[in-house]
């Protein structure tokens, strides 16, 4: 008897893992200002979840989402990671920013589990600064950075370059960083001034005082910012009637802030694809049809698209394993090379859970419009003590 | 060159003046440092805006012509100062300063949250006043109107309130209630009618800083106000805890030190800036702890 109580025991605690389903949890910002960020990923993951699901599922069994909130809140961040776990996750789904994803995906690497970052453009969000389970399928900062050097260059005639680099977040630091490693490089071309700001400050005036200052205006200035902060540096920079071509990273995607300087021109950024409709690819389009079908408006900005390519990269690997075991799936996640997704070729490898090189998008904002007009690919990848800031 | 980097220094200075007196305003009548200023002035950022959570943000009161805007806001900020005070501070008039700190600290979560609800967490663009950027010529330097406008709007706001304080009865009072609080009471100075009036003028001279900065940046953010309340709140601390001279004094010199530690640093050590200016805070301290102006009532009587 006493044995049968026990063995029924053991029975009910082991029922979770027993289920059919795969279970993907979701720790991620359900609340506070990350939210903004974090949901539009993690919608679209659902969509991608959706598809696979309704084509048969992965391994034959259906994906089951299970979800934690972690506030914006780095020490929430590893309880949402034990609350999924507890909710019998098998991979974890982590917020947008490495600091806020972390600590939950550290929870995940605990556990010999694969986790990946919503959207993480920073090196760290990986092998580095995680562990050998951990991915992002987005693009890097200095990627991002470098691409605006080389297609300004080719593309805009570009010779002389200002940087100026807002020092809030790793991010933008990265953006910088991969300017200021390509365009040097480049025929003809030099940075002739950089300097600094921070992403709250009530005024730029002395960092514009400086670049009026220069001989002559510079061709490009390099913007290495993220909202709020970018739109009040385009809006002073443009006020104080500078009309220099002004480059960003992908951070700045979206037309939502566009109303900040009415009329703005010469603003470009890359991205992983076009929310504006106008992307070449067909599949791009389907997707943001699909987003709308779905959540009733459009992506507000390209911060969807590693949310779907991550889900789709991770079942591929998962199906090539045939299993959800965290080591399986991370050696087949590091053979693809340029595995095709529907926003471009990704690959990782045993060094590098990130892209160091990737098909950007050039998106520009004339007359306060934003299009696609270019495509770049930057001619080598980001040496990896560049990424590492060595 | 240096014309130019003075304007800089003067309108950045005049902004953290107007954010410190806010403070300095309610600490000498009631010895409350209110850390919720800064949401005060994130709320009447807000306030010009129409409460949604879609990326685009549609213009509410922002889209009425300057002459009703701006004292449509500068009542929305008194008001929302006052009703503070009010459901809040009122309560808890006769609890300890530490008790008070941290409730304002909690109507300040409070109002964070309550901006996420209604507005969501992404940055909103507002073009207020777009023509204000327009750079003028004057001498050898070229100047936004708006740094203009903010040098002019800080000369005016001092000289009214020091005007008030100086001729009228509830500037009496208040000078009276930042002197010796107790004493003043004695002496008929009718405590609610000074405190609110303490915090109307505090509420809107938030939303003056409100103005400036959307004027000045064109944005929205739930966070904006924090970085604004910090510096405001060590130049209280600098000038004298209490005193309003010295809290002017020390939000101009924060201010216009800033833009030339940000003109002046070699760029190694631009990034750094600030740790620069909370350096150069940390001496003025050392050698002043009590602030530069320090007010009566600050100083232990033997």
């Amino acid at each position: 008897m006493k044995y049968t109580t026990s063995l029924l025991a053991l029975l009910a605690l082991a029922a979770p893992v027993q289920a059919e389903d795969i279970t993907i949890g979701f720790a991620i910002a359900k609340s506070g200002w990350m939210e903004a960020y974090d949901t539009p990923a993690a919608t679209a993951a659902k969509i991608r979840i959706d598809e696979i699901n309704a084509a048969g599922g992965l391994l034959g069994q259906q994906i089951k989402v299970v979800e934690a909130d972690t506030r914006t809140d780095r020490a929430e961040s590893a309880k949402a990671g034990l609350d999924v776990l507890d909710q019998g996750a098998q991979m974890m789904v982590v917020s947008c920013d490495y600091d806020f994803g972390a600590p939950a995906a550290l929870v995940a690497e605990g556990e010999g589990m694969n986790s990946f970052f919503l959207c993480a453009e920073d090196v760290k969000a990986g092998i580095q600064g995680v562990g050998p389970n951990s991915f992002s399928s987005s693009v890097l900062a200095p990627v991002q950075g470098a691409t605006m050097a080389e297609w300004a260059h080719a593309k805009r005639n570009a010779r002389t370059a200002y940087v100026l680099e807002d020092t809030f977040i790793e991010y933008n630091k990265g953006i910088c960083t991969g300017f200021d490693w390509m365009f040097p490089t480049l025929e003809g071309a030099s940075i002739v001034g950089s300097d600094t700001f921070k992403n709250d400050d009530a005024s730029i005036a002395s960092q514009i005082t400086r670049i009026k200052a220069l001989g002559a205006e510079p061709d490009v200035i390099m913007l290495c910012s993220v909202m709020p902060g970018a739109a009040a540096a385009v809006r002073q920079i443009r006020a104080a009637g500078i009309n220099s071509l002004i480059l960003n990273g992908s951070a700045v995607d979206g037309s939502y802030w566009l109303d900040a300087t009415p009329g703005l021109s010469g603003f470009v950024l890359p991205v992983q694809g076009s929310i504006h409709g106008d992307d070449p690819r067909p599949e791009v389009e389907t997707f943001n049809a699909a987003y709308e079908a779905k959540t009733g408006a459009r992506p507000a900005s390209q911060y969807a698209y590693p949310g779907y390519v991550l889900i789709d990269l991770w079942a591929k690997a998962v199906e090539r394993a045939g299993s959800v075991d965290g080591a399986a799936v991370t050696a087949e996640l590091e053979k693809m090379q340029d595995e095709p997704t529907a926003f471009g070729p990704r690959s990782f490898s045993a060094e590098l859970h990130h892209q160091n090189t990737a098909l950007m998008q050039i998106v520009e904002i004339t007359d306060g419009k934003p299009a696609r007009v270019d495509e770049w690919r930057i001619s080598q990848p980001v040496p990896m003590d560049v990424l590492l800031g060595k | 060159m240096s014309l130019q980097i003075l304007f800089d220094a003067l309108s950045l200075g005049g902004i953290y003046a107007i954010a410190a007196l806010g403070i300095a305003l309610i600490f000498g009548v009631m010895k409350l440092v209110n850390f919720a200023h800064g949401q005060f002035i994130a709320c009447s950022v807000f306030a010009l805006i129409l409460p949604s959570a879609d990326a685009v943000a549609v213009l509410g009161l922002g889209a009425l012509p300057a002459g009703l805007l701006i004292p449509a806001i500068l009542l929305f900020g008194a008001g929302l100062a006052v009703l503070a005070e009010a459901f809040v501070f009122r309560p808890l008039r006769n609890a300890s300063p530490v008790a008070l700190m941290v409730a304002s600290f909690a109507l300040g979560i409070l109002l964070q949250n309550l901006l996420l609800v209604t507005y969501g967490g992404r940055p909103k663009a507002i073009s207020l006043w777009p023509e204000l950027g327009q750079p003028v010529r004057l001498l050898s330097a070229e100047i936004p109107l708006l740094q203009l406008f903010v040098i002019g709007a800080v000369g005016v706001i001092l000289a009214g309130l020091a005007l008030m304080l100086k001729r009228t009865r509830i500037g009496l009072e208040m000078r009276a209630a930042a002197e010796d609080f107790g004493m003043a009471r004695l002496l008929g100075v009718r405590a609610n009618r000074v405190i609110s009036g303490a915090f109307a003028l505090s509420g809107a001279l938030a939303a003056v800083v409100a103005l400036v900065l959307v004027a000045q940046t064109g944005v929205a953010d739930v966070r904006m106000g924090g970085q604004i309340m910090l510096v405001a709140f060590i130049a209280t601390v600098m000038g004298g805890m209490g005193s309003l001279p010295g809290a002017v004094a020390a939000g101009l010199a924060l201010g216009a030190v800033s833009a030339l530690l940000q003109a002046f640093l070699p760029p190694e050590a631009r990034p750094f800036r600030d740790a620069f200016l909370y350096g150069l805070v940390i001496l003025v301290l050392l050698f002043r702890p009590q602030g530069l102006f320090a007010s009566a009532s600050a100083k232990p009587r033997v």
